[in-house]
């Protein structure tokens, strides 16, 4: 199968998925406990009050009512309105968005070009000193959650050093002030993706190292550096591929923590937020944005998939 | 020989990556540190005119900015810093009011049909804030009938039956009324047309230009400070109103941010990023922000009391024995303990003594004969006479927030002593709140600050509020209907002396019923840097945090 239908192909396979993910999250949504009239309208207010205000908002419609309505929004782009305080969630994703792309692209750039080499270089020196170091810090750092390395960079850098801010996503007219505020949210998601890229690797190449084609190059005279870059590397880039695509949904996920411990605007304080309000319409939309992220992610890994192992197009043939 | 070279090369190539990655962090880090100097420094001991006030509030987001409907206290504030009610209360003391819109406080007279009547004069060139498509211009008469019209109405307010029975004209320009069908008391009218839900102010033309969905984000007032811009759960930025009536503003703006994180707001407030942020009521934690030489803590008032509701419907709090049982099994200063005495202070009614009038104080429950003593012995006597000698069981819901979930559990563990066991489930914040309006507990621990006895005495114990069965539900959780003529009659008694007396009247019927046990009220509690001035006194701010308004500044 050519690499077009193949994609075209995984393409058409993310369909159902999406749609099916996107009810779950709609009943889910409404399953929750908590009225959103009552939060938006707080403890003061009567019930009268409140039930006027769920009236406008549209709540007491029977739930296929609201099920269609929210579909049919969905495929006009229409992603609804605040049921809190009436903010367009276009906007408001709008706004978000670009925070957690720059945060989730920088944390892969960082975790990947550094969690390569250096499980290459913990493979190429097995049970060296440098294997050993690198091997226990990554084991450490894996045993951390993301928040939690999040507060240890804060108190170190914002705190102690004062090098870098603590809170806040920067101005946003102003690409350096954007470099300075990314630099320890990036840090602490490049950290984690690092640690488990470089595990990936260091298993990967020390396989291919043994294998009988790696020997016949160095006895051909091929220089290390061709051995280990060429023959080594290359096969052991399917399952470092397939990482990264698993860790990129994971990095998706871990941005929702992130952006919490350092006051970061972005899609995971937009979700939080409008969990804690019982906005349902933000709810819903934010997370439909995260399924199309995460199919979007899994569609790429499967696509690089099929260029790095043409034999994988085979089997849609 | 080829093995060693390999090594070698190898050796080689190790030293060469780590170099490389560690040189990448080091110039990374140390490029970002001089940068960082310049915009992350903050707020230090240096001569400073203007500048941006910072606050984390403990939010993840605005609510709605429509004054009229504005309820969590993170729109309060925002809301407290655009608009001007006709009157104010003094900034800093709940307790007393001045003239804000208005030129002078109102005196009330009586119309030719009985009515009661409040004229009000305007200030002269008070000017609206200038808005989308809507110019500065002169408030007037016409912008607070308007205001007050909107307030009036339940499809534009959440305070509209603070307003019925009103009716609001404007005579001249400069010249509004307020007749009454039925009169008020000042202590009970001035609150409703102060900078407080309902009184806040707004421009006619500019909300009939914005919408009422524009409104909630985008306020427009003749306030201290304008609206400059919403970030979607990130902030709010305002700037100084340079017309503002009471001169131009000491501070150029306040960065309004969302930060629902206690730590991440301390942690800004440490690193200098933000100059004020709402704390936590516990005294480790204000101790830990005092040893910070840079820092300060305001604990102020008005503080939210929290009240034990007993469910008189729900047997076996159907029991008068019971019910005192329990009072007598729970000790206030056990509830005090789990916050501090310097962020909580014991109550003796359900309206909170030192914040208004119509409370009762210890000495008063004395006289009276109400017992709330912490005596388990006793406690165990009464569950006997109730035939409940081995105790009983009974299940409650409470929020994961620490200020309810924490009196729930000391009380949970105060109770075991007499043998009662209350299993606690907690649950989300709104879940507890939409549990308890639907009567799932049959004892509900309440935090409330109310901006009146009435306010109390009507959402928490008149009949009409009895949840989920009253005519107007509210939060009536003890299902008590012994005191609507006490709390009718004050609010229409327009002495001073004799509304007061129906008001303690009220609670003492509703203690001596055991329908309710006061507990405790926790303070305000804000840090903020030591150069930061409010410009006022902290005793108690009705809207919840510091007032930020034209005279609050940096130091030099």
């Amino acid at each position: 199968m050519t690499l077009l239908g193949y994609t075209a192909r995984r393409i058409v396979l993310t369909i159902p998925v999406f749609v099916g993910v996107v009810t779950i999250i709609f009943l889910v949504v409404r399953v929750l406990p908590g009225d959103p009239a009552q939060v938006a309208l707080g403890d003061y207010a009567s019930q009268a009050a409140v039930e006027n205000l769920r009236a406008r908002l549209g709540l007491d419609a029977p739930l296929p009512v609201q099920y269609l309505t929210f579909l049919a929004g969905l495929a006009r782009g229409d992603l609804g309105h605040s049921l809190i305080n009436g903010a367009s969630v276009r906007d408001q994703i709008a706004y978000n968005l670009p925070f957690t792309v720059e945060l989730s692209i920088a944390a892969l750039a960082l975790g990947v070009a550094s969690g390569i080499p250096l499980g290459i270089l913990a493979a190429t020196r097995r049970n060296g000193s440098p294997d050993v170091v690198v091997r226990v810090l990554s084991l450490a750092v894996l045993s951390l959650p993301a928040f939690y390395v999040g507060i240890l960079l804060v108190v170190v850098f914002g705190v102690w050093l004062r090098w870098l801010p603590a809170i806040g996503g920067g101005n946003l007219g102003s690409p350096a002030d954007q470099l300075l505020y990314l630099a320890l949210p990036a840090l602490t998601l490049g950290l984690l993706m690092m640690a488990s890229v470089l595990r990936v690797t260091r298993s990967a190449v020390l396989n291919t190292l043994d294998a009988d084609y790696v020997r016949t190059g160095r006895a051909k005279g091929i220089r290390e550096r061709g051995v280990i870059f060429v023959h080594a590397l290359r096969p052991a880039l399917l399952p470092i591929v397939s990482l990264t695509g698993v860790w990129a949904v994971a990095l998706v996920g871990d941005s929702v923590t992130t952006e919490v411990v350092f006051a970061r605007p972005g899609l995971g304080k937009l979700l939080v937020g409008a969990m804690l309000q019982r906005d349902y319409t933000s709810v819903q939309s934010v997370m439909v944005v995260y399924t199309a992220f995460v199919v979007a992610i899994n569609l790429l890994t499967d696509v690089v998939y099929g260029v790095v192992d043409p034999r994988i197009r085979s089997g849609y043939a | 020989v080829e093995a060693h070279a390999r090594e070698a090369q190898d050796g080689a190539m190790s030293t060469t990556y780590i170099r490389l990655l560690a040189a990448l962090l080091l110039v990374t880090l140390t490029a970002c540190a001089p940068l960082a100097t310049s915009s992350v420094t903050p707020v230090t001991e240096q001569s400073r005119t203007g500048g941006i006030l910072r606050v984390g509030q403990n939010a993840s987001d605005l609510g709605t900015l429509d004054p009229h409907f504005a309820s969590g206290t993170q729109d309060r504030a925002l809301v407290d810093m655009v608009y001007n009610g006709l009157l104010r209360f003094k900034p800093g003391d709940t307790t007393s009011f001045e003239p804000d819109l208005a030129a002078a406080l109102p005196v009330a007279t009586t119309d030719a049909a009985g009515h009661q009547v409040w004229t009000f004069n305007l200030r002269h060139g008070v000017m609206c804030q200038p808005s989308e498509g809507v110019q500065s211009y002169e408030l007037t008469s016409d912008d607070v009938v308007y205001s007050l019209q909107k307030a009036a109405s339940k499809d534009t307010s959440a305070y509209a039956s603070d307003y019925a029975g009103m009716t609001f004209g404007a005579p001249q320009p400069y010249t509004v009324t307020v007749t009454l069908d039925q009169p008020l008391s000042q202590a009970l009218f001035f609150p409703r047309v102060a900078n407080y839900s309902g009184g806040y102010i707004i421009c006619k033309r500019a909300a009939e230009a914005l919408g009422p969905d524009g409104l909630k984000t985008h306020p427009v007032g003749t306030g201290p400070f304008t609206f400059q811009s919403y970030s979607p759960k990130d902030k709010v930025d305002l700037v100084a109103n340079s017309a503002y009536f009471r001169g131009q503003p000491q501070l150029d703006g306040v960065e309004y941010r969302y930060i629902a994180d206690l730590n991440t707001r301390e942690l800004g407030l440490r690193t200098g990023q933000l100059d004020v942020i709402a704390g936590q009521a516990d005294d480790h934690w204000v101790g830990q922000i005092h040893s910070d030489p840079n820092l300060d803590v305001d604990v102020f008032g008005v503080g939210e009391v929290s009240t034990v509701f007993f469910n008189t419907s729900k047997p076996p709090f159907d029991k008068i024995q019971v019910r005192q049982a329990v009072v007598n099994a729970l000790s206030r200063d056990e509830f005090q303990a789990l916050f501090g005495s310097l962020v909580a202070q014991k109550v003796y009614s359900p309206v909170p003594e030192p914040f208004m009038a119509g409370g009762l104080t210890e000495a008063d429950l004395a006289a009276r004969k109400i017992d709330t003593s912490f005596d388990t012995n006793k406690a165990r006597a009464l569950l006997k006479d109730a035939g409940l000698e081995n105790g009983f069981a009974f299940s409650v819901v409470t929020s994961e927030m620490p200020a309810y979930r924490v009196l729930y559990e000391s009380m949970q563990a105060q109770l075991a002593r007499v043998g009662i066991k209350m299993d606690v489930k907690v649950v989300d914040h709104a879940a507890m709140h939409d549990q308890i309006r639907k009567d799932v507990n049959p004892v509900v621990i309440y935090n409330a600050f109310r901006p009146s006895a009435d306010a109390y005495l009507t959402q928490f114990f008149h009949s009409d509020a009895i949840v989920v069965s009253g005519k107007a539900p509210n939060t009536n959780f003890a299902h008590y209907d012994k005191v609507d003529e006490e709390i009718d009659g004050a609010r229409h008694e327009s002495d001073a002396n004799r509304q007061e007396a129906l008001w303690k009247q009220a609670q003492t019927k509703a203690l001596q019923d055991v329908v309710a046990y006061p507990i405790l009220y926790q303070d305000q509690v804000y840090a903020r840097s030591r150069i930061v001035d409010y410009g006022h006194d902290l005793m108690s701010m009705i809207q919840l945090y510091p007032g930020i308004d034209e005279r609050t500044r940096f130091r030099q």
